[in-house]
């Protein structure tokens, strides 16, 4: 479970990042977060795993105050959270089953760490990871010849392979045409379901996550103004949060 | 015509004038160039020099290109082919520290331009020069040619060492940074399978120029194929100098052609 | 590579849903073998020893040190020279380019469609392209007689091969659509490729011809050591009576001169990209 308290974060240079956020999340849910860009999906995402520090507040994850984290049990921490990029974030030059077992390295003991030994059974994980998102025969080709969903489903299996409980994705699908984005929603759908992970996704596509998620968070100017099902959004709702006003 | 027409016509800008400027100012530069053209004396001596080189070229002894022993072309290319690895090697392991701290995305910029100016100074002493410091330390012979190439690689390696170590692709480090990854392994899993393809290809790259280079260090007494062809020149024995053009050609040739060949297969897969 | 993969099996990995992936055994063993093969030969045939290197380096440094300080009253011999060095930089680099534009287009299989032409252009330019600087610029001596007009002819067969590679490969990268449309609708093809192809690639012509001239000087310093004329001619005749400190006093002004030169046209590239 993810429970925000008065959560807000304000940015060095004073920009409000977010501002008093109290939500939870269950375990297995599906959810979707809107809002017109520079809203602070991004923030309140990164939050999760500690990519951004909050200012104010308590972020607790399995009743484990996440701010608190430091070195090695914030590492530990992030084994369990798994993030996916809208850049995909993969090293292009090296076969796409390396780029997927590179999430198994934190678990290997040094040595294996420095040659990059990766024993039978990680390889194995990594192409049932490279499986569950169809792409088992891309396996030992080279990440760069793969298009753009390609790379995203492969980052979608080096966050698998590293088996989190909690799912986060910042705009996964905002570089992909419409028909690769269904697949890899697709994808997104089908691990919820199957592997009961959290899965919270940014995306700027209303349609899309009216579509997929049960839950959206709309974001507006850092503050959370709607959080329901997504199949109570009304028009009026969603006039309220990509609405150019500030919020009262 | 219509007044929005003119207005937008009128804001075209006046190219003539600049070109104008270029070349009278390039025409100026030629001009005042003209005394390099100087010192010409060609003689009937010249003529018939440039047609004996172009004889022996034809007619090359063939015991001389085909011969297996120390003094054969063939023995002469190996030795510069190795010349140009070593120097290539040595000068990588030289540049690639420096590149780090070169890097404006590693280290603060005061460093940077410091870093930057050494690295153009190393740059701009004639190769022929280095030659002949690096006899000091290891004699006549191949050795002196290797420290030489290896030095002067060093300007263009870190160049473009440099070039690529700041276009990492910083998302992927937060990408590791996101699954718990430590710094080392960071650098193992982030940065080194980043860099090493474009290394590698540079280094190729590098290997290619350093042959050409390579060929010339025996002016020096640096070793390779330019010595014995100084002195077959210079001895007027044209089909020597036949048959060591031919595999200077041959050699830069086919290295040219493989090392396009790999350099493809490493960037582009 | 198939003689590699039967000697070694490849690996096969079962997933727990019974599928099956194979992956060819790793090419990196033979790699590092051919790489360690490689550097042990090339040390053997250069006499390469780190330990001689180690003992010996203060040979260099001390030679180094004795550049220091520069020789100043020097300075006023070196001017005329440097000077000639980047004249016959200019001229040799001016003319290179501008016999390369030509070549280049006849070299371009987009533009001259004729296989012949295209492959005997290109053969040309690889020969040229082949015979090092140096060597071409001890040719010339031989056959114009010692002096810069040798090293400007050395400079200028650089230039020619290296910017008409440069740019044949480029015009073959251009965008042709405007081109064809031109020549479509009757026009003339050399009309049609000055007012089309030209304004695509004048900017990288210009560009790798001046990259070729910032090069050249570098390059030019050094061809006085065949006797082709220039900053080389003292720098070889002071190395020659150990004049280091003097020796000292022209690579300085090399490099205050390239700096200079470097600076000027990267800015003119800058502008032109």
């Amino acid at each position: 479970m993810i429970k925000f308290e008065h959560v807000s974060k304000t940015y060095p240079n004073g920009v409000k990042g977010l501002k008093d956020i109290n939500l939870e999340i269950q375990d297995g849910e599906f959810i979707g977060i809107i809002g017109m860009s520079g809203a602070g999906k991004s923030t309140f995402i990164r939050t999760i795993n500690r990519l951004n520090d909050i200012t104010e507040g308590k972020l607790t994850v399995d009743g484990i105050e996440i701010s608190k984290l430091k070195g090695q049990e914030l590492r530990h921490y992030r084994r369990k959270v798994g993030m996916i990029f809208q850049s995909y974030n993969l090293v292009p030059r090296i076969s796409v089953i390396k780029n997927v077992m590179s999430s198994l390295v934190p678990d290997m003991p040094f040595v294996r760490v420095l040659f990059g030994l990766f024993s039978k059974e990680e390889k194995v994980r990594a192409l049932e990871a490279l499986d569950r998102v169809s792409m088992l025969d891309k396996a030992f080709v080279r990440t760069d010849q793969l298009s753009g969903g390609q790379q995203q489903r492969v980052s979608l299996a080096r966050t698998l392979t590293q088996n989190p409980s909690v799912l986060l994705a910042d705009e996964p699908v905002a570089a992909l045409d419409p028909v690769t984005a269904h697949e890899v929603m697709d994808d997104f759908k089908r691990i919820n379901e199957e592997l009961g992970q959290t899965v919270l996704i940014n995306i700027h596509h209303v349609d899309l996550a009216l579509e997929y998620s049960k839950r959206i968070i709309g974001i507006r100017a850092g503050a959370v103004v709607y959080d329901g099902p997504a199949s109570e959004i009304t028009s009026d709702i969603l006039d309220l949060i990509y609405s150019k006003e500030e919020a009262k | 015509m219509n007044k929005k027409l003119e207005a937008v016509l009128s804001k075209e800008p006046h190219r003539g004038l600049q070109y104008g400027i270029t070349v009278i100012i390039l025409l100026i530069l030629l001009f005042s160039s003209t005394p390099a053209l100087g010192g010409a004396h060609m003689t009937s001596k010249g003529f018939e020099i440039g047609r004996n080189i172009l004889t022996g070229i034809f007619t090359p002894d063939t015991s001389l290109l085909f011969g297996l022993g120390d003094s054969g072309v063939m023995y002469l290319i190996l030795q510069t082919i190795a010349i140009a690895f070593l120097g290539t090697l040595v000068g990588a392991i030289i540049a690639v520290p420096l590149s780090f701290i070169s890097a404006t995305n590693i280290v603060p910029k005061p460093v940077v331009v410091v870093t930057r100016f050494i690295i153009m100074a190393i740059r701009t002493v004639p190769s022929l020069v280095y030659g002949l410091m690096f006899i000091r330390v290891t004699g006549p012979g191949p050795f002196a040619g290797v420290m030489t190439l290896a030095i002067v690689s060093i300007g263009m390696i870190s160049k473009l060492f440099i070039e690529t170590i700041e276009d990492l692709d910083e998302g992927i480090l937060e990408s590791l940074d996101a699954f718990g990854s430590t710094l080392f392994q960071k650098i193992r899993y982030g940065v080194l399978p980043q860099l090493g393809p474009d290394f590698i290809s540079i280094l190729v790259y590098r290997f290619d120029m350093n042959l050409r280079e390579a060929t010339i260090l025996g002016l020096v007494g640096a070793g390779g194929i330019g010595a014995p062809m100084i002195f077959a020149l210079s001895a007027y024995h044209w089909h020597q100098v036949g048959a060591i053009l031919i595999g200077l050609f041959v050699l830069v040739f086919v290295v040219e052609i493989l090392s396009d060949k790999l350099r493809h297969k490493i960037l582009r897969g | 590579m198939s003689w590699y993969d039967k000697l070694f099996e490849a690996e096969s990995y079962t997933l727990t849903n019974g599928k099956k992936v194979s992956q060819k055994f790793t090419r990196l063993p033979l790699i590092i073998m051919l790489f360690l093969i490689a550097i042990t030969i090339s040390v053997w045939v250069t006499g390469f020893s780190v330990v001689t290197l180690f003992t010996n380096f203060t040979g260099f440094w001390k030679l180094f040190g004795s550049m220091f300080p520069p020789n100043w009253s020097y300075f006023p011999k070196i001017w005329q020279p440097l000077l000639m060095t980047i004249q016959m930089s200019f001229i040799g680099s001016f003319f290179g380019a501008l016999v390369a534009l030509p070549f280049a287009i006849l070299a371009a299989n987009n533009v001259t469609n004729n296989r012949v032409i295209n492959l005997t252009i290109r053969f040309i330019l690889t020969v040229v392209r082949t015979i090092p600087t140096l060597v071409s610029a001890l040719i010339a001596t031989y056959i114009f007689g010692l002096g810069t007009f040798a090293g400007t002819i050395a400079i200028f067969l650089f230039s020619f091969s290296f910017v008409g590679k440069q740019l044949f490969e480029y015009i073959e990268t251009v965008n042709m659509g405007a081109y064809e449309a031109l020549v479509a609708t009757g026009a003339n093809p050399s009309r049609a490729f000055v007012t089309t192809i030209l304004p695509q690639i004048l900017p990288t012509y210009l560009s790798t011809s001046l990259f070729a001239f910032e090069g050249n000087v570098r390059y030019a310093a050094i061809l006085g050591y065949v006797g082709a004329g220039g900053i080389g001619m003292i720098l070889n005749e002071k190395i020659g009576w150990r004049e280091f400190q003097s020796v000292g006093m022209i690579l300085l002004a090399i490099f205050i001169a390239v700096i200079i030169i470097e600076t000027v046209s990267q800015q003119l590239r800058k502008y032109l990209s």
